[in-house]
């Protein structure tokens, strides 16, 4: 008996005035074995998601920052809001895949930092995304990727320091 | 003629301060000037510090042996309960962020109280031990300068499965409605970080407080994922953050929260 897998996609990004877009992609496939199914999910999450992410970077039209807004239509933007983005619909010219990474430049740069100066094999890195994440360095999210640093910090003996989100707060109580 | 000159770093005055404030902001520091304007001024423009409260250690206490715990299972080597009770006591020595002023005998009871929130939280395995998480403890920011507000930046305690997860321990048993919207600027501000770092919208949030009650329990809030509607109020409140310090409107909001605030005695004076 054959094996139906769907999966899909879908992700949603936010454009000024408080307004979004957002896109969704989906596949339908046939497997004959269940024993397939685990990598070929990780397979299609992989290419969805790069699709996905390819095709968002165009958000077309994007609304101006001239008081009609993603709100209620009565609350005026007050502090200059400038979108950064293409948003005239041309196409920004895409980073050829292999050097493309999921996170920030500044992100990537980091990482790149800290294997440089202390050394550390880039294979040993890569498998710690692999047991953290189960993906690769280059494919991690901007929060896996802050994840990742501080691990790394942990790793060559260089905490950041830490965080002060405990100070200060006595009626808080935040755990 | 040589002239050396000594790197003595210089204190920010007031003016970069608040310029700073600008650039940055957290959903602590949104909600405390949203709370009390001079109650904020004194604690992030003039820095003015006070000793660390009892509640405040035993609470860093109480994340820091989850965060431990949360880390080691995600390395699929999870703690004994032996070795979280060692990671407390490591924590609750740890004086790096100011000590307390503790009365004779009350330091022993505050430590025992943490351990058995801490103990009773990971006997009811409110986290099974055999999920992985997607991030624990993680410092995350989201650039809304599109949006003309300032950088908003946030710790996530926990993430799994899509879902946030914020610990919090109390002294009482919270009511879920009313917490709800007591941290709404909190869970808003979650939620935003988490799409701009993952691209995907959370499957939910989650409160877990830890009571410290006779017997301790732990209560745990779920809230959908944010609406449309929280996220522009989010901003709103961000926006009125930023003219109010823009236009360095720092008056006091005299209420019920006034009872336990540090800076009780300089408002007070405050003309």
């Amino acid at each position: 008996m054959a094996i139906k897998l769907s999966a899909n996609y879908s992700k949603k990004l936010g454009l000024p005035q408080y307004s979004s877009h957002s896109f969704s992609a989906s596949i339908e496939r046939e497997l004959s074995d269940i024993t397939q199914a685990e990598a070929e999910i990780a397979r299609l999450y992989g290419l969805l998601q790069q699709s996905v992410d390819q095709e968002i970077q165009h958000p077309g039209f994007v609304p101006e920052g001239n008081g009609s807004n993603g709100s209620n239509g009565n609350h005026a933007p007050q502090n200059g809001r400038t979108y950064p983005i293409n948003g005239n619909g041309h196409r920004v010219p895409a980073k050829p895949a292999a050097d493309r990474w999921n996170c920030t430049e500044g992100q990537r740069g980091f990482i790149l930092r800290i294997i440089n100066e202390n050394q550390l094999p880039k294979q040993d890195v890569e498998d710690l995304a692999q047991q953290l994440f189960s993906t690769g360095v280059k494919e991690l999210n901007k929060m896996q990727a802050s994840q990742l640093i501080e691990d790394l910090l942990v790793k060559v003996g260089k905490p950041a320091p830490r965080q002060t989100r405990w100070q200060q707060r006595p009626t808080a109580q935040a755990a | 003629m040589n002239a050396e000159v000594s790197s003595i770093p210089k204190e920010p005055g007031e003016k970069e301060i608040l310029s700073d404030l600008q650039r940055t902001v957290s959903a602590s520091r949104l909600g405390l000037f949203l709370q009390c304007r001079l109650k904020f001024y004194f604690r992030y423009v003039l820095r003015l510090t006070k000793p660390k409260t009892p509640s405040l250690h035993l609470g860093s206490s109480v994340h820091a042996v989850l965060k431990s715990w949360n880390k080691a299972r995600w390395l699929q080597k999870p703690l004994t309960l032996k070795q979280a009770h060692d990671a407390y006591t490591t924590a609750w020595a740890d004086t790096s962020e100011g000590s307390v002023t503790w009365e004779p005998g009350e330091e022993d009871d505050e430590k025992t109280t943490g351990w058995r929130l801490v103990d009773t939280y990971l006997r009811e395995s409110h986290v099974p031990a055999e999920l992985k998480p997607d991030a624990v403890e993680v410092s995350v920011e989201a650039d809304l300068r599109m949006h003309g507000l300032p950088k908003l930046i946030g710790i996530l305690d926990l993430v799994q499965r899509g879902e946030i997860i914020d610990y919090k321990t109390a002294s009482t048993t919270p009511n879920a409605d009313k917490v709800i919207h007591t941290t709404e600027i909190q869970t808003s501000a979650y939620a935003i970080l988490y799409r701009h770092n993952t691209g995907q919208q959370e499957n939910g949030m989650q409160l877990h407080h830890l009571v410290k009650l006779k017997n301790p329990k732990v209560v745990i809030t779920t809230m959908p994922p944010m609406s449309q509607q929280q996220e522009s109020r989010l901003y709103r409140q961000m926006e009125s953050y930023l003219n109010g310090l823009q236009h360095g409107q720092f008056v006091p909001s005299p209420g019920m929260h006034c009872a336990s605030c540090e800076f009780f005695n300089e408002c007070r004076k405050w003309h």
